[in-house]
């Protein structure tokens, strides 16, 4: 117990060393704010890239929406659309009980 | 650029994707999720961040498919039942309160330029910490046994006091037949909340042993309070990120049916492997996820990208092979049984 603790308290403190330097060493320098205010470029998009791409230059409270709305519908088509396969398959969904 | 043909232009993200990659990320973290009953979302903003993603991306990305997960999740478990409504309720509050300031804090960061960095170094932490926990438990489990009989041996094992922080206004929660401090309640999902919009977690992995250890929560609500939480922090997190807009969309999707897949097998190889020795996988899994942000960390994104993804799918193979032979152990012995 004690010879962890010692491992634990060594590796935190070399740890603590290394942050500020390495902070300063791994920016990305990619995600600036101007690129917060960036638009997505349209040409040659077409469909769902298209439809998602428009929405994000021109309303973000709507693309907000549409994105949760649609993970919704996605995890609610995958939850019940897996259910109705393995039930196809003969394998039922059972539930897991958990005991105290 | 040269492009796959499995590559697929993410407009949002403004990058090339490897389609096969987002749905190897999403199978990995199903697999996982799906056999040791937490999230494994930490694998995702890392392995997303080390492909290619920004840091913000990466976390908004894994939030809505964790969105989506959430709600399979809970269909699969069907544990809404067991949701204690009130507490619930209370949980909504604190976590979405809690994942607005960790996406704002990501967003203060990001237009600093250090928010790679910085949740870098959180999630060597997390990870690492859990990773030494993990094998501290591990190896020190015999030892734990053996004094838990000692103490059974004496007349009953010694229960630990549970430790109260009475400050009121106390609020009561009859489902789970606890009264506690309004602030306990709200600090544990605030906290958690923050943790989900700063890592792009769920964060169950700490709100679960919460519920239990702080607040008193029988296993069973807690764990249906937990994924009842983790649907409504997921679909904070995704709204407010796509309003801050940092959701690609198209890869959570993909990544949601990759992880769809995963977690059937994850959930079916539960009832044939046993055994404490997983846990050693769990954790040797956790530190080479931690290895693969370090990589990152120092640039060596090459070996970063070979660490995470081969760390996540021979886990997945491990748990597939033992799965397999565990099918086909019970069916010999079905067979011998019947002759």
């Amino acid at each position: 117990m004690r010879r962890w603790k010692i491992l634990c308290a060594s590796a935190v403190a070399l740890l603590m060393q290394l942050v500020p330097r390495l902070v300063l060493a791994g920016g990305e320098g990619l995600d600036t704010p101007e690129a917060l205010e960036r638009k997505v470029p349209l040409e040659g998009l077409s469909g769902i890239n298209l439809f998602f791409a428009r929405a994000y230059n021109e309303n973000l409270w709507l693309y907000a929406i549409y994105c949760t709305v649609l993970m919704a519908v996605v995890g609610v088509v995958i939850a019940f659309g897996t259910d109705i396969i393995l039930k196809a398959m003969g394998m039922e969904v059972e539930k897991i009980e958990h005991k105290e | 650029m040269d492009n796959g043909i499995l590559d697929i232009y993410l407009p949002i993200a403004g990058i090339h994707f490897n389609i096969l990659i987002l749905l190897a990320i999403g199978f990995s973290v199903g697999v996982l999720g799906g056999f040791f009953g937490v999230g494994g979302a930490w694998v995702v903003t890392p392995a997303l961040n080390i492909f290619g993603f920004n840091m913000a991306y990466a976390i908004g990305t894994d939030l809505a498919h964790i969105f989506g997960k959430s709600i399979v999740a809970t269909r699969k478990h069907g544990k809404m039942g067991n949701v204690d409504v009130k507490l619930g309720l209370y949980s909504i509050v604190g976590s979405v309160l809690g994942v607005e300031g960790g996406a704002r804090t990501v967003m203060w960061l990001t237009a600093r330029g250090i928010a790679g960095p910085v949740v870098r170094y959180a999630y060597m932490f997390l990870l690492f910490g859990l990773g030494i926990y993990m094998f501290y438990d591990y190896f020190t489990k015999d030892k734990r046994r053996a004094r838990h009989e000692a103490l059974e041996m004496e007349g009953g094992p010694a229960v630990p006091a549970k430790k109260k922080w009475d400050l009121p206004p106390m609020v009561t929660f009859p489902v789970s037949g606890v009264t506690v401090s309004l602030w306990t309640v709200l600090g544990v999902f605030f906290f958690t909340g923050w943790l989900s919009g700063f890592l792009g977690v769920g964060g169950g992995f700490i709100r679960m042993p919460a519920l239990i250890y702080l607040l008193g929560c029988p296993t069973a609500i807690a764990v249906g309070t937990d994924l009842f939480s983790v649907v409504f922090t997921g679909a904070y997190g995704c709204f407010t990120y796509a309003l801050k807009a940092r959701v690609e969309i198209i890869a959570a999707i993909v990544m949601l049916v990759g992880a769809s897949i995963g977690a059937q097998l994850g959930v079916t190889a539960v009832k044939y492997i046993h055994g404490y020795g997983i846990r050693l996988l769990f954790a040797i899994m956790i530190v080479l996820a931690g290895c693969s942000v370090t990589l990152k960390q120092f640039n060596l994104t090459t070996a970063a990208a070979y660490c995470v993804m081969g760390a996540a799918l021979a886990m997945c193979l491990i748990i597939i092979v033992l799965m397999i032979r565990g099918f086909n152990k019970e069916k010999a012995l079905k067979a011998q049984a019947a002759r």
